[in-house]
């Protein structure tokens, strides 16, 4: 076992990282890697664990480790509010309020994005240094998954772990249990740790503007009604859900479309807007467009489709999804929607996480 | 000092590791978040075979606990783990544990009991047990978590006292630490002993009876018996934990202590919140103030002597209570320490704050600010600390409107009354797309989750103003977490083992203010939905109201699993099916036992209508929504069944489901049926539309029954195949006579 130095630490003097995700991309798993990389592999102390609550996929999780001296006890409990290291697994989070919290001039971050963007380096300059990675093409030209690929390439920016510490830890998660998946991911790793580039930020003389994580609270003792009850009516419908898709979109072709409303019967999440209308000069429901700040991307509707009105298309070359509607139900239009995946969160050890880490679905 | 070996685990980890150590006989257990992974863990070992731990998943903690105590009284050895609701729902029988002196352990991973439903750590339910008659040892600590497990089974059988270990739900149960365990399991073996039974049950030689009527000359006695037993818990305790020092190196009181010794302000609090709160009194003593901390290891019998010595030259000292007694001004654990210091004459003037409650986090400022509270005189002697007034903010209006009855009562979806049965015209999935959603977006279902679009299909039939009960489960977590809602229409959630119940109430409620023209007359159609965990653990309260008779709808989502928890195994899970309470492993193929027919239970209950309704079949379930409606308003009770797909734990494809759902259908693992007025009518024979398939075609669907394919497993397949058919065929011979 190797004899690692912290190159930074806080005044409890603790090394601590935060993982920034979205269930089903496996940071709870990443998580458990990093605190076992430091007992094991790089004569730390660690400790680590994750967000807690009920286990849904596409729902934002984060994962905390504090590593330390060999000898000394980690005795705080708490989430990692000021991260060394904090790794963030999706882009699509930076809109999320909070994600960023506590980032500072001592931050290392480490982005899963396809490619350097202005608006990326603008949001992240508040840390020390940026590293990007192509996690999710990585992960599919590897057939790995984008959590070892991120457990590489955070290795990489940390600058304190060597590549073997972290192949051997993945070996010992998922060598036994997933024997088959082991190269795959091996090779994961290897290319996140290779391929993680650093960018270079503009400094803008403003580089530890620590974002205020206390926001007013509206609801409280004086101003919440007794009982925990919820006088509103569907304002669940403020989640943007986009960030829970993986990459695909329906596509909808209305000149094919037969208003059978079979993509109706099948969508979770209320996505088709279907208003009375003309079709074939009969007076019936009529789709009238997909209200995408909801869709999930599960792709129900294109599979029972049956005239391929729907169609698999690649979020990344249909930016602008033509037949965009909103939700028609709606009153008004919220202020905002906002950007996250939906409530709940993820147990910390996550079995489920694990079990798909084998190559994804069946 | 026995050889040990370091792991990095969680509390609930090792809290496993200790009990197949142990070599426990029995657990008997229902899962309930954040204990759950105990018996998770314990389930992979099994599956590996590393432990033949005899494991029962009952189907509630009420049962869980009866399944313990029947064991324990059968002189096995037994486990249990539970939280929060769970251990409220078993309290029942934990005095009759206690009372009736059979020895065994039960973890507790702490949790807030609610109202307001929620899953976090808090201290709100063990403080529940304290009068069970338990020993009740607290571990702030994961590696305490596994020594107290050793220390609790001796302590159990030299009192004769069933023993609760707690310690911090999520804090101590998930997060991951170093920590020690014995190499051998034999070590563990050898401290433990064997054990030794006063009155063995099975004697047949010399029978005895457990559990006598007592009046009371005699009542008082046995309660006094059940005091001296814990009073002798309060002198085995200090050698147990010697002998454990000697064999482990670590050493342990009923308290433990920091920088306690000349500290003139202590701050007494419980769990992992200590360990925190460390940091705080390095800072503090770093600046030269002489602070301390408290912590329990002990909470029955009540260590007040021992606490009253460390406390004795403190000025001042601050209780942190992780849960209010409302009304006492404190938790318990104030008012305990509050009368403990009276007892003893301590001076020092006790100052309380409530914290933490439904799983706050607990940072190292919290600690600083708790002191700063103790340092100044003007904070009062009691205040909840962590609490946020709120801000008035301009009343923004609605989002939607509510969806009432001129928005659904569109006479699309037409109810004809025939002379034995009732018929349903219109229906069509265009035309229904016109009734407005009741459930509005960005729910937090995961993508392609059945829930949604089962609610969603149920509804299209419904054009009545409906009223919605959800149990707990995965439906009700995701459309409900404060301060959202999912929904348009009125919605109330009771937990899983008594909504039906609740409905009852909540429906004859209406309709008394209805009689009495308090409220408008109308139909409004009650609705229950529930998965199906909720009708395991609710199937008393289910069968109960069916009985009663009540106007109302039981609407079942069966995703075949506690998926809301992780999935643990329900008794929908098919046969064979991978769980994470049935692994797959050398020593296990998975559940072991059929999925349960509870369509078939319900219609034993002479409901006016039982129905199955599939997703793939989507006209066919709209309109049994409408009768099913229509039943719930006019006659009684109506129970409609859909499979609902789960693709995060069948471990499938989001957008394949439907398929998966009419592959189920298709083999007649899941036949579309009805049960109207005791008539049974298939609505669709997939032999006669020629599409039947093996169960096996439907079982390769999905990553849960995957192993199954391979030929070890035929066997197992085949048993399952058998009993469809076998089903299925009964169905059949139903339908064919009326009078069956």
């Amino acid at each position: 076992m190797g004899q690692a130095v912290l190159p930074i630490k806080n005044e409890g003097g603790y090394y601590e990282i935060r993982l920034e995700s979205i269930g089903g991309l496996g940071a709870n798993l990443c998580g458990k890697m990093l605190g076992e990389l430091g007992i094991r592999h790089l004569g730390l102390n660690s400790a680590s664990f994750s967000s807690y609550g009920s286990e849904k996929t596409g729902t934002p999780v984060k994962a905390y480790i504090r590593y330390c001296e060999d000898k000394k006890a980690i005795r705080v409990h708490s989430p990692v509010i000021k991260p060394h290291l904090l790794g963030i697994f999706h882009d699509a989070l930076l809109h999320n309020d909070g994600i960023l919290e506590g980032c500072t001039a001592q931050t290392t971050l480490v982005l899963n994005t396809q490619q350097e963007s202005k608006e990326v380096i603008a949001k992240c300059a508040q840390a020390s240094e940026v590293y990007i990675v192509p996690a999710q093409r990585i992960a599919m030209e590897t057939h790995s998954r984008i959590n070892v690929v991120m457990l590489g390439a955070m290795g990489a920016a940390m600058g304190f772990v060597p590549l073997e510490a972290i192949k051997q830890v993945c070996e010992e998660n998922l060598g036994k249990k997933y024997p088959d998946a082991l190269a795959a991911n091996l090779a994961g790793i290897e290319r996140g740790y290779h391929e993680t580039v650093r960018i270079q930020l503009e400094k803008t003389g403003k580089t530890d503007t620590e974002k205020n994580s206390c926001t007013e609270q509206e609801l409280g003792y004086e101003t919440a009604p007794i009982g925990g009850i919820n006088p509103h009516i569907g304002n669940s419908v403020i989640a943007d859900l986009s960030p829970s898709r993986q990459g695909y979109i329906p596509i909808f072709r209305p000149e094919k479309c037969i208003n059978c409303a079979l993509c109706d019967s099948t969508c979770p999440d209320m996505v088709f807007q279907f208003q009375k209308g003309i079709y074939k000069d009969k007076e019936m429901m009529v789709n009238k467009g997909l209200d995408y700040y909801h869709c999930k991307g599960c792709l129900r509707c294109v599979a029972v489709c049956p005239t391929g009105a729907l169609v698999k298309g690649i979020e990344a070359q249909n930016p602008h999804k033509e037949h965009f509607l909103p939700n028609q139900d709606l009153l008004r239009q919220p202020n905002y929607y906002e950007k996250s995946g939906a409530d709940g969160y993820i147990t910390s050890e996550s079995y489920l996480t694990e079990k798909r880490i084998a190559g994804g679905e069946v | 000092m026995a050889q040990q070996i370091v792991e990095y685990a969680s509390g609930n980890e090792m809290a496993a590791i200790a009990v197949k150590q142990i070599g426990y006989d029995l657990m008997g257990y229902y899962p309930i978040t954040p204990s759950t992974q105990i018996a998770e863990n314990l389930d992979l070992m099994r599956a590996r075979g590393e432990t033949d731990l005899e494991m029962i998943a009952a189907e509630g903690e009420h049962s869980a606990a009866g399944i313990c105590y029947g064991a324990s009284v059968g002189g096995a050895r037994v486990f249990n783990a539970t939280s929060a609701n769970g251990l409220l729902y078993a309290i029942e029988q934990l005095p009759v544990q206690s009372g009736t002196r059979y020895p065994m352990v039960m973890n507790v991973a702490c949790r807030t009991v609610s109202g307001p439903l929620s899953i976090k750590g808090d201290h709100s339910d063990l403080m529940y047990m304290l009068n069970a008659g338990w020993p009740i040892l607290f571990a702030h600590s994961v590696q305490e978590v596994y020594d107290f497990n050793l220390i609790a089974l001796r302590l159990a059988e030299a009192v004769k006292l069933p023993v609760a270990v707690a310690f911090d739900g999520f804090f101590t149960s998930h997060q991951k630490r170093r920590c020690y365990r014995f190499e051998q399991d034999d070590t563990v073996k050898q401290f433990i002993g064997k054990k030794k039974e006063k009155y063995p049950f099975f004697d047949l030689e010399h029978p005895i009876t457990v559990g006598s009527y007592m009046n009371e000359p005699d009542l008082i006695n046995n309660r006094y018996q059940l005091y001296q037993a814990m009073e002798q818990a309060r002198k085995v305790l200090p050698a147990l934990y010697a002998e454990y020092e000697q064999l482990s190196g670590r050493s342990y009181k009923e308290w433990e202590g920091y920088c306690h010794e000349d500290a003139k302000e202590l701050l007494v609090v419980l769990g992992s919140s200590f360990d925190t709160a460390m940091e705080a009194v390095d800072i503090l003593r770093g600046q030269g103030k002489k602070v301390g901390l408290i912590t329990l290891h002990v909470l029955r019998p009540f260590p007040a002597k021992e606490l009253c010595q460390a406390c004795a030259h403190a000025k001042q000292v601050l209780v942190a209570d992780r849960q209010d007694s409302y009304g006492a001004d404190g938790g318990n654990l104030s008012l305990e320490l509050r009368a403990a210091f009276q007892r003893y004459k301590v001076q020092a003037q006790v100052k309380t704050l409530v914290y933490g409650l439904g799983g706050k986090d607990f940072y190292v400022e919290d600690a600083l600010h708790m002191f700063e509270w103790l340092e100044n005189d003007t904070m009062p002697e009691f205040a909840y600390y962590g609490i946020t007034p709120g801000v008035q903010k301009k009343k923004e209006s609605e989002f939607f409107e509510p969806v009432t009855e001129e928005k659904t009562k569109l006479g699309i979806v037409e109810v004809v009354h025939g002379e034995q049965e009732l018929t349903v015209n219109g229906a069509t999935l265009n035309a229904t797309a016109q009734i407005k959603k009741r459930l509005a977006p960005g729910h937090g279902a995961c993508p392609g989750c059945g829930i949604p679009v089962n609610l969603n299909l149920l509804l299209r039939g419904i054009e009545d103003p409906v009223v919605f009960l959800f149990q707990t489960g995965c439906g009700m977590i995701v459309t409900t977490g404060y301060p959202r809602t999912s929904f348009r229409v009125p919605y109330l959630h009771n937990l899983f083992q008594n909504g039906a119940a609740t409905l009852s109430g909540l429906a004859e409620a209406c309709r008394r203010k209805q009689r009495r023209g308090e409220l408008p007359q109308g139909d409004i159609v009650f609705i229950m939905v529930s998965g199906d965990g909720g009708m395991d653990i609710g199937m008393g309260s289910a069968l109960g109201t069916a009985l009663r008779g009540h106007r109302l709808l039981l609407f079942e989502y069966d995703n075949g699993g506690y998926m809301n928890t992780g999935y643990q195994l329900s008794y929908s899970t098919p046969k064979g099916a991978r769980s994470s309470t049935s692994h797959v492993g050398e020593a296990q193929y998975g559940k072991t036992f059929f999925h349960k027919d509870m369509p078939q239970i319900m219609a034993a209950a002479n409901i006016p209508y039982v129905a199955t309704v599939a997703e793939s079949n989507p006209t066919d379930f709209i309109r049994k929504a409408a009768k099913a409606a229509e039943y719930a308003k006019t006659q009684g009770v109506a129970y409609v069944k859909a499979l609902s797909a789960c693709p995060l734990n069948w471990n499938d494809r989001p957008d394949l489901e439907r398929q998966v759902i009419g592959a189920a259908v298709d083999c007649c693992y899941f036949p579309l049926y009805e049960v109207e007025q005791g008539k049974t009518k298939l609505s669709y024979d997939p032999e006669k539309s020629n599409k039947k398939i093996p169960v096996q075609d439907w079982l390769m669907k999905m990553g849960r029954t995957k192993h199954l394919g391979k030929p070890e497993y035929q066997d197992i397949v085949q048993e399952l195949q058998n009993e469809v058919d076998r089903r299925f065929m009964r169905l059949k011979k139903k339908a064919e006579h009326s009078s069956l």
